[in-house]
């Protein structure tokens, strides 16, 4: 692994691969789609992995606290993650 | 004895409703997918002789009123205060569903919980601690596995002798998100063993039916499977129900003679029965088990994945495709399920968007006539373009009714292999109602525009519509009757067409061209009053009033302007 690779990555969730790996850092976006989020258990230091992506403006699918969410494009882009090595 | 209430809480799609059929022997609605139930249902329970009654609370992920479901569960449970509540908890998702919950014993009436699909949870490689998590959870804590029935009579005992010794009545102050899935993630971490299991079919399947592109080629097979396979299965028993029908109406006819009683008998109960049975329930069965299916499994929620990025382009997102297809098969449950949607804009936008989706009974239209007279293509080409006016029609909607549409936030359910005891109880509830709600106004139907025939009335009424389906539309004058007709039930105008033709068998009475004008006709002209009252209930008469003017002169237009354009070209 190079050097940088050991420093955290902090990106939007909008951002991950499929089969990547990260902590949640923030929620941010309205107050109704943060409480959806957080109820349904994406609160900041929960780690969740990167089960499918789609097109460039599509959704993905998430698995957080062994369910599985499938969040559209601007909601997956509100959420702050650092990436797990 | 005073009655005990019981009262049925847990996340979206865990089965709720499942044990609440298996303890009421009710039919509540079940599929798999979130969001089914969206108002509570009641139902009667006798438990060792007391008579207990059973509330199905809408699915809910916590007690914050973030939504109209959440809002309904919450007020139960702190205004009616339940002599128990059942929380029913998905044991292969337990973290995530332990933060109900925590939040449910906060709220201080007693509860049990019911660990359901533990067998799911086993397959998936988590093995869960029962007697642990009722030790830390402080409640008693039942597995069940609610498809087979097994361990129901278990949590129903748990619950009166929990709900008999009473108990803890004062709610705890609400602790912050955060303090309770943290520790929803101790207990979950505490009580589950897990084993590592080979990868799973699902994920496998997945990998294909979710896929970018192949996903899509999926989708489209699925869709045309579903057709084809309607179309051919309604089409064989149609031919074989009408070749009965009518050599039994030509025995009877022989039997009756001649005469007023006769007539009504005949051509208006025998005749309303045979249109009715041979045209209109070959389609409608067929399809009601090709969606009880497609709910059932599990696919429904991979298609609004997929369809997310189409449908964001008109103002809504992926879980709005779930109401759609929905729409295939009725659209007024359709409308109602338009609550999965979580603001009063995308829920509006969907269900104007759902009554414009050709429902089971516009289908029998679109097969019975166009399918089987004109070719089984142009009924294929009619649904295409419904997709298209839809996508066009939700764009113009989207403009008009502006506002930033909220993102997808749905749980996947996992892949289930449909049970075939709900498709046959589907089938069963479906072809019940059609004898007993939708037989007895087609016979009335059928007996009064035979009556109106018979006093000479026919012609007039159609002369007053004439210009407008002779002249605009290029329609048999009659048409405008059935037409009429068809506003209480949309099969009616197809089903009053045979009764006045004398025939089901259209090629000989309308031209190709006739029979796609008056399937557009159907397929768009007005909701049917049913719609329109639950349009209504959801949206206020203002709205539904609205959309159902709207469609009128929608109709008329795009089947003028289709008649000429499909005359000049094709016909």
């Amino acid at each position: 692994m190079a050097p940088e690779g050991s420093r955290a990555k902090v990106v939007r969730l909008s951002d991950l691969k499929g089969g990547d790996s990260a902590t949640v850092l923030l929620v941010s976006g309205g107050r109704a789609a943060r409480g959806r989020l957080m109820e349904m258990g994406l609160t900041p230091g929960t780690k969740i992995t990167v089960r499918h992506t789609s097109t460039r403006h599509g959704p993905m699918e998430i698995c957080v606290r062994s369910s599985c969410l499938a969040l559209g494009r601007g909601i997956a882009e509100k959420i702050v993650v650092e990436v797990s090595k | 004895m005073r009655n005990m209430r019981i009262a049925l809480a847990g996340n979206a799609n865990v089965g709720k409703s499942t044990i609440f059929n298996a303890l009421t022997g009710l039919s509540q609605h079940i599929g798999n997918w979130p969001g089914k139930t969206v108002e509570k249902a009641e139902g009667k329970l006798a438990f060792k002789g007391r008579s207990i009654s059973v509330v199905d609370l809408p699915g809910v992920y916590s007690l914050k009123p973030y939504s109209q479901e959440e809002e309904v569960a919450r007020e139960y449970v702190r205004a009616q205060k339940p002599d128990v509540v059942i929380n029913v908890v998905d044991a292969s998702v337990l973290e995530r569903n332990l933060f109900l919950t925590l939040s449910l014993i906060r709220m201080g009436r007693p509860v049990v919980v019911a660990l359901n699909m533990v067998d799911v949870a086993e397959r998936k490689g988590a093995k869960v601690d029962a007697k642990k998590l009722s030790r830390m959870l402080g409640v008693p804590v039942v597995p069940v596995i609610a498809t087979r029935s097994i361990g129901l009579e278990q949590l129903i005992e748990k619950a009166v002798s929990e709900a008999d010794k009473g108990g803890k009545c004062r709610p705890l102050r609400e602790k912050s998100t955060e303090k309770v899935y943290a520790d929803a993630e101790r207990i979950a971490r505490e009580c589950i063993t897990l084993t590592i299991v080979r990868p799973q079919l699902e994920e496998r399947l997945d990998s294909v039916l979710m896929h970018r592109y192949a996903g899509y080629f999926f989708l489209v097979l699925a869709a045309a499977l579903m057709f084809f396979t309607v179309f051919s299965i309604g089409d064989w028993a149609s031919r074989i129900l009408s070749g009965g029908f009518s050599s039994t109406k030509a025995w009877l006819s022989g039997i009756l003679g001649e005469g007023f009683v006769s007539f009504v008998l005949l051509e208006g109960v025998f005749e309303g029965i045979a249109a009715a049975m041979s045209v209109a329930l070959p389609y409608l069965i067929p399809f009601a088990i090709v969606l009880a299916i497609l709910e059932d499994s599990g696919y429904l929620a991979r298609m609004a994945f997929l369809m997310d990025t189409f449908m964001r382009k008109i103002g809504l997102h992926g879980k709005a495709f779930i109401p759609m297809i929905l729409g295939y098969g009725c659209s007024v449950p359709a409308c109602i399920s338009c609550r999965i949607m979580e603001t009063q804009r995308e829920r509006f936008l969907s269900a104007f968007l759902v009554t414009l989706v050709p429902c089971a009974a516009r289908s029998v239209i679109i097969m019975g006539l166009v399918a089987a007279f004109v070719g089984p293509e142009w009924a294929a080409f009619l649904y295409l373009f419904n997709m298209l006016i839809i996508a066009v029609l939700g764009r113009i909607a989207f403009r008009a009714l502006p506002g930033e549409p909220m993102g997808l936030i749905m749980e996947m359910p996992s892949y289930k292999i449909p049970s075939i005891g709900n498709i046959v109880k589907t089938a069963w509830l479906k072809a019940n109602s059609f004898l007993w709600i939708a037989l007895p106004v087609i016979i009335v139907s059928t007996v009064l525009i035979k009556l109106v025939e018979f006093v000479g009335l026919i012609s007039p009424i159609s002369g007053l519509l004439s210009p407008i389906t002779v002249g605009w539309l290029g329609l048999p004058a009659i048409a405008g009757i059935t037409l009429i007709f068809g506003v209480l039930r949309k099969e009616l105008a197809l089903v009053m067409l045979a009764a006045l033709m004398g025939t089901a068998d259209f090629g000989s009475v309308l031209t190709p061209l006739q029979m796609m004008t008056f399937a557009i006709v159907s397929m768009y002209y007005i909701p049917c009053t049913a719609t329109i009252a639950a349009l209504a209930k959801e949206f206020g008469w203002k709205n539904s009033l609205a959309i159902t003017v709207f469609e009128v002169v929608f109709a008329l237009l795009l089947a003028g302007v289709a008649a000429c354009v499909l005359g000049a070209f094709f016909f």
